[in-house]
């Protein structure tokens, strides 16, 4: 057990006591979130103990550095720390305006993790941690301590027996020096009310707060709820509760924050066909989760997004655990995705951070402050996976649905990426839950057929997008990345030299019938170019034969009239009688003579 | 190789106590050289506990022979603290 180092040094005088610092009713310790003191009759009970007891990842710690970090000038505290270590404390915060280098000085965080090196050589007793602790409480004059991870301590005084003793002489020191304490332990379930555990810490105690998370919807909830309060009216109803900038808040006095914008506009995913299959985008403002083995090109999927962000002139922030900034620009290169430029404008920057190295409750706030950053409108996280890495699988899960929440709520359109195997949802979803929480899900895997591994990309699932159910291939080359259709045979998607071949195939079937076609058209036209010629021939005919018989016509009618007049001179000459009839030629000479 | 130690108690609690009657007795049946052992009550002194990173209490360190080792409790079990101290139990 080793006491290192005094935290209570941090830096910034600059306390964001404003808040929750109203004066408190006589015997109340406001607890500095937003919303709850109302809730709960003005605050904690003074000069008395509150257990807090919840599951990894549901804001214990949280709850207790907030309380202390509010009004601390007036009341300064101390935070002894169990279970992690002062500095990794302090960095989980530092996404929250009171939290990380702005944590007050007046509050003191005490390292008194259990360490490995000390070997266990019978009974022990808080004796000379409470004198040691009581001694610092005086110098400081503080008026409130938390002892954060109490279950920590608890387990290594061996049995329960120790444990209720210690737990009394606890309790007596705080009655005896007047300070307001917090205990915070541990529950195994993060996701039920944890009732039933720590018995005899909630009989002991005067007040008893219990947080859990459950997810609702797709949707993370936290809640709290005061199942003890010795001497006061409660309400045991669960409170809903939100994580913002502000640390823990009432949920409901956050509503028009949390409220989102629900966005219709879409923005590319940097592959035009990906957009097409997706209806035109990823919908600003949603979380997307790509999936998939190593090598099925998750990062080249983000990395073109990242650019199409850039070229859309908008702020767009990289967050990559697995690679050096340098790394993946150069990487990207070779796929036709130019990030370079982008990076150099400062319209992309790309932050490399190391899995390992911090919790995810620290990795959150660090992103955090980094869409704090003015005019962020996208961010890319990969692989969203490598955050398991450190800390638990819940843990790790629980913030991943605090950064898409985070993500959303500023309205910035975040793509992740995830390690994830074979597509197989009932699996994965136990697996990492976070998969049911991204508003899009596509899956990228391998498909080896024919001696080739092939890439194919599903869209899984999409909220709110008409999206195509088709697997398409996913091709990478150094003019980028694209998608071609497959085809699928007998129940089986072709790809690669398959797909070659098919296409080939129906091409050749394609030309074939195109051939035919020309062919038959070509006839056709020989057919009817003769049938007009013909129609021609036989015109020109007609009008040839109708000139010969109007031309046959006109001779006859001449024939005729000669043949008259012939004849009137031939019966003139003859002087016959019957001239008469005719044309009187001389008849009134010839009667007068 | 010289022992050297500390043990940190809590005034007149029954652990430290019986810490330190359990380190004596031990020290005791090996002491050659004689060891050199220094006490601090923490409660006389709390600041000198928390100057020397130790929270809880009873807590032997042994500063020599090096390594530092650290044991806490009220030593009861007679083969951890030999073992702590680098000493083998003598079969009488």
């Amino acid at each position: 057990m080793a006491y290192t180092t005094d935290k209570g040094a941090v830096k910034m005088t600059g306390a964001p006591a404003g808040r929750g610092s109203s004066v408190a009713p006589a015997g109340r310790m406001p607890t500095g979130v937003s919303g709850l003191d109302d809730l709960i009759d003005g605050g904690l009970p003074s000069g008395a103990i509150t257990v807090v007891i919840g599951g990894a990842g549901t804001g214990k710690t949280t709850f207790a550095l907030q309380l202390l970090a509010t009004d601390s000038d007036a009341q300064p505290g101390i935070l002894v720390a169990f279970e992690e270590c002062a500095d990794r404390l302090i960095a989980n915060t530092s996404g929250f305006v009171w939290g990380g280098d702005a944590l007050p000085r007046s509050v003191h965080v005490i390292d008194a993790q259990l360490s490995q090196s000390v070997e266990n050589g019978g009974e022990f007793d808080l004796v000379g941690f409470l004198a040691v602790l009581h001694a610092k409480a005086k110098k400081i004059g503080a008026q409130r301590v938390v002892f954060d991870g109490i279950d920590v301590l608890l387990d290594c005084l061996g049995n329960a027996a120790l444990a209720r003793r210690e737990l009394f002489r606890l309790r007596d020191w705080v009655y005896q020096s007047g300070l307001t304490a917090i205990l915070t332990a541990k529950a195994a379930d993060a996701h039920a009310a944890p009732q039933a555990e720590y018995a005899f810490l909630q009989f002991l105690a005067d007040c008893v707060v219990t947080l859990h998370h459950r997810t609702v919807g797709g949707r993370a909830l936290r809640f709290l709820q005061v199942s003890k309060y010795r001497g006061a009216a409660h309400s045991a109803n669960e409170i809903a509760l939100a994580i913002t900038r502000m640390g823990l808040e009432v949920a409901a006095n956050t509503a028009g924050e949390r409220c989102f914008t629900v966005s219709n506009e879409r923005v590319s995913t940097g592959v035009p066909r990906l957009d097409a299959m997706l209806s035109g985008g990823y919908h600003r403002g949603s979380s997307v989760l790509i999936t998939g083995a190593p090598g099925t090109a998750k990062t080249s999927l983000a990395a073109a997004f990242a650019e199409a962000a850039a070229i859309r002139g908008e702020r767009t922030v990289y967050v990559s655990f697995d690679e050096a900034p340098q790394q993946i620009v150069r990487n990207a290169a070779s796929i036709g995705v130019q990030l370079a430029s982008h990076v150099a404008s400062g319209m992309l920057r790309i932050h490399s951070l190391r899995a390992r190295s911090e919790s995810p409750e620290a990795h959150i706030a660090r992103i955090r402050a980094l869409l704090d950053e003015e005019g962020t409108r996208n961010l890319v996280i990969d692989p969203l996976s490598a955050m398991t890495q450190a800390g638990s699988e819940t843990e790790a899960e629980d913030a991943a649905i605090q950064l898409f929440d985070l993500a959303k709520g500023a309205g910035v359109t975040v793509v992740s990426t995830s390690l994830l195997g074979n597509l197989t949802p009932f699996l994965e979803h136990l697996r990492f839950r976070v998969s049911t929480i991204a508003d899009t899900w596509m899956h990228v895997s391998y498909e080896i057929r024919a001696g080739e591994r092939n890439r194919s990309l599903t869209v899984v699932k999409s909220r709110g997008t008409a999206h195509s159910n088709q697997v398409r291939e996913l091709i990478l080359s150094e003019a980028g990345i694209a998608l071609a259709d497959v085809y699928s045979v007998d129940g089986e998607v072709l790809m690669g030299t398959l797909r070659w071949e098919k296409e080939n195939n129906a091409r050749r079937l394609r030309e074939a019938a195109h051939q035919s076609a020309v062919l038959r058209q070509r006839k056709a036209e020989l057919a009817l170019s003769g049938i007009r010629s013909q129609l021609d021939a036989l015109t020109r005919e007609q009008s040839i034969q109708e000139e010969e018989l109007s031309q046959l016509r006109a001779e006859t009618t001449l024939e005729v009239e000669h043949r008259t007049g012939e004849d009137l001179e031939l019966l003139q000459r003859r002087h016959a009688d019957d001239a008469v009839s005719g044309p009187p030629l001389d008849t009134h000479g010839g009667s007068s003579t | 190789m010289s022992l050297r130690l500390r043990l940190y108690v809590a005034g007149g609690s029954p652990n430290s106590v019986a810490a330190l009657a359990n380190l004596r007795s031990a020290l005791q049946l090996v002491a050659e050289p004689p060891a050199e052992l220094e006490i601090i009550d923490v409660v006389d002194d709390p600041e000198r506990g928390a100057s020397d990173g130790i929270l809880m209490t009873p807590m032997l360190v042994r500063f020599e022979p090096l390594p530092e080792r650290r044991v806490l409790g009220n030593l009861r079990d007679r083969s951890v603290l030999l073992s702590a101290l680098g000493l083998e139990e003598r079969h009488e």
